[in-house]
């Protein structure tokens, strides 16, 4: 046992003397690791106020368009948050889906069926004259790209998170929702007759993304998708199958907007880093 | 004896283990001391030795194999010549202690070359789609692209996709609130032979720190596929139908490592297909093949929102060209 002990220490002395004395050296790191990526870089956003005035649509919307236009007005504190708020007038124009349906619906109101007359149908689909949001825009990605290896601008990516208000109108006229009781105190199987509930202001969530491509120091083409998301009854009629119009029948929505618009950034001068 | 045995073991090993201390310690300093002497030459007379010694006097004239050298200094007088050497050695590149001069930006170069190449690579890309504009059913798609690089921006492909259907919540309300059924197509698989063009190269930085590159690809492709009709009545039966399906779009490219990118793209796959038609019975366009002959066809633009993550074959290149 002594000699085996004697012997492993001895060993082990050998081996540390002959092992190359730099497998203990320090680690070497690059100068530049801790650098910015990029240098006398232009500062497109920051300490700038952008005005957009834009154009926004509806993607995929079910029963209405919404098109219009507004303005964005932000203010970028530094390099990559800024705050903003956005608010946009619109009208709405019929889909392909009500286009369809419309046309094989009886024509007048008939008690018997359950089937809607046009009237109750159409009358009962809301829009969107206002909308807009309040929100916190972080841009963590900017660049350079190269069109064609010919034009070279900057562009930069963005995300938003806040706040959304729609004010939303239906007008169904009383000879169509004629049902003046309360729907849940006394039903009367027959929802094509109540009120829609769709209308009026509404506060929810706002989430955007989108690109700013520059095509000069103070002028950019801005790109964004836009949800603006909070509780609403599109086509004003019984969702949940309890044959009656009510608040339950309102849902949680994501509103998609496609929008398009040209930011202007002020002061139009460009400070660069050092 | 026996004892007598174990004490000289233990010395022994004591004497190793400080040997190799000594030893290591040895190995660790660098060599000094002079060069051994060549051997002399095999066979015939040994040419005689010059003492190349420092401090040592010059071997005396006449001697055999010497070289007189003119205007040298007289013999003797090694001490002209070593000043001699030091006055030259003066004037000359003085090479001291090796020293590391810190990178510093200034040595980067401005016009980098691209970190990707993908000329003459093969990219295989499985990918994941989903439907874009359809309110009613929207088709989850699996799949997988094929594409080689003829040069850095062209690239000539293959692509197959699978489809899921999954109905959205307008079919349950426009059966529920309109009392209507819809006419509803969905799909089962595609495949196309498609072209690639990159018209767009660009570099970002992600939140000031590390640059990514990226560029735009645009894409344009012919294939086939096929779409299966729901029957809105399930007692009357369905039919497939095969469609030429010519697609169009543009996706972005993010070059993640040499061999590994992250794709995500729209494309607008474009056919025209049959619907059910809205008329049918048991005394007409009750069979599969008499309802297809009196199908309604409508143009469709089925656009696909797709991301993929592509793996490119060789894994690594070289640039042939200086730089």
């Amino acid at each position: 046992m002594m000699k085996h002990t004697l012997l492993l220490v001895a060993g082990l002395l050998a081996v540390d003397a002959v092992t190359p004395s730099d497998a203990y050296a320090e680690r070497r790191y690059n100068s530049l690791r801790t650098d910015p990526a990029v240098r006398h870089r232009r500062l497109l956003v920051s300490g700038r106020f952008e005005f957009a005035p834009l154009f926004e649509s509806t993607i995929n919307a079910d029963f209405r368009h919404v098109i219009g236009g507004g303005a964005k007005l932000e203010y970028h504190l530094g390099d990559m948050l800024s705050i903003g708020v956005i608010g946009v007038y619109g009208t709405s124009l019929d889909t392909g889906l009500v286009k369809k349906i419309v046309p094989t619906l009886e024509t007048t109101v008939d008690p018997a069926t359950r089937e809607p007359s046009r009237s109750e149908f159409t009358s009962r689909l809301n829009s969107m004259p206002v909308h807009g949001a309040a929100y916190i825009s972080l841009t963590p990605w900017y660049g350079k790209l190269a069109a064609f290896s010919q034009a070279y601008v900057a562009f930069d990516f963005y995300f938003q998170a806040g706040l959304a208000f729609a004010q939303l109108k239906s007008d169904c006229p009383s000879n169509v929702c004629n049902d003046t009781m309360d729907p849940e105190a006394a039903p009367d199987n027959n929802p094509n007759n109540d009120a829609p509930l769709n209308s009026g202001g509404r506060l929810g969530l706002y989430i955007g993304g989108g690109i700013h491509v520059f095509l000069n120091d103070f002028v950019a083409l801005d790109l964004t998708i836009r949800d603006y998301a909070f509780s609403d009854n599109p086509s004003g009629a019984d969702f949940n199958a309890n044959l009656a119009v009510t608040s339950e029948d309102s849902r949680f929505l994501h509103h998609l907007f496609f929008g398009a618009g040209i930011s202007i950034m002020f002061p139009t001068t460009v400070k660069r880093t050092p | 004896m026996k004892p007598l045995r174990m004490r000289a073991f233990h010395r022994s090993v004591v004497f190793f283990a400080g040997l190799a201390l000594v030893a290591g310690t040895a190995l660790a300093q660098p060599k000094k001391g002079p060069a051994p002497k060549p051997a002399p030459p095999a066979g015939g007379e040994a040419e005689p030795e010059i003492e190349m010694e420092p401090g040592d006097a010059a071997p005396p004239p006449g001697d055999g194999g010497e070289i007189d050298m003119g205007a040298e200094p007289g013999p003797g007088d090694l001490s002209a010549d070593m000043a001699a050497s030091d006055a030259a050695a003066a004037n000359a590149v003085k090479a001291g202690e090796l020293k590391r001069t810190p990178l510093s930006w200034k040595d980067i170069l401005v016009v980098v070359r691209k970190p990707f190449l993908k000329a003459r690579r093969t990219e295989l890309m499985p990918l994941f789609g989903t439907t874009m504009n359809d309110n009613m059913v929207r088709h989850y798609s699996i799949g997988g692209m094929l594409n080689y690089y003829l040069t850095d921006v062209l690239a000539i492909g293959v692509e197959g996709q699978y489809y899921q259907p999954s109905f959205r919540e307008p079919f349950d309300l426009v059966a529920r609130q309109a009392r209507r059924l819809p006419t509803i197509n969905t799909y089962k698989w595609s495949a196309a032979l498609d072209f690639h063009y990159v018209p767009v190269y660009g570099k970002f930085a992600v939140f000031d720190k590390r640059l990514i590159t990226w560029e735009v690809f645009f894409t344009a492709g012919i294939g086939a596929g096929q779409s299966e009709v729901e029957a809105r009545d399930k007692k009357f039966p369905g039919f497939t139908t095969l469609l030429i399906m010519p697609n169009v779009g543009a996706s972005m490219r993010f070059f993640l490592a040499k061999w590994v990118t992250v794709n995500v793209g729209i494309r607008d796959y474009v056919f025209y297909d049959k619907f059910e038609p809205v008329d049918r019975s048991p005394t007409m366009n009750a069979t599969a093949d008499e309802a297809k002959s009196r199908a309604d066809g409508a143009l469709i633009n089925n656009v696909m929102f797709q991301i993929g993550l592509s793996f490119w074959l060789p894994t690594s290149f070289e640039y042939t060209t200086f730089r």
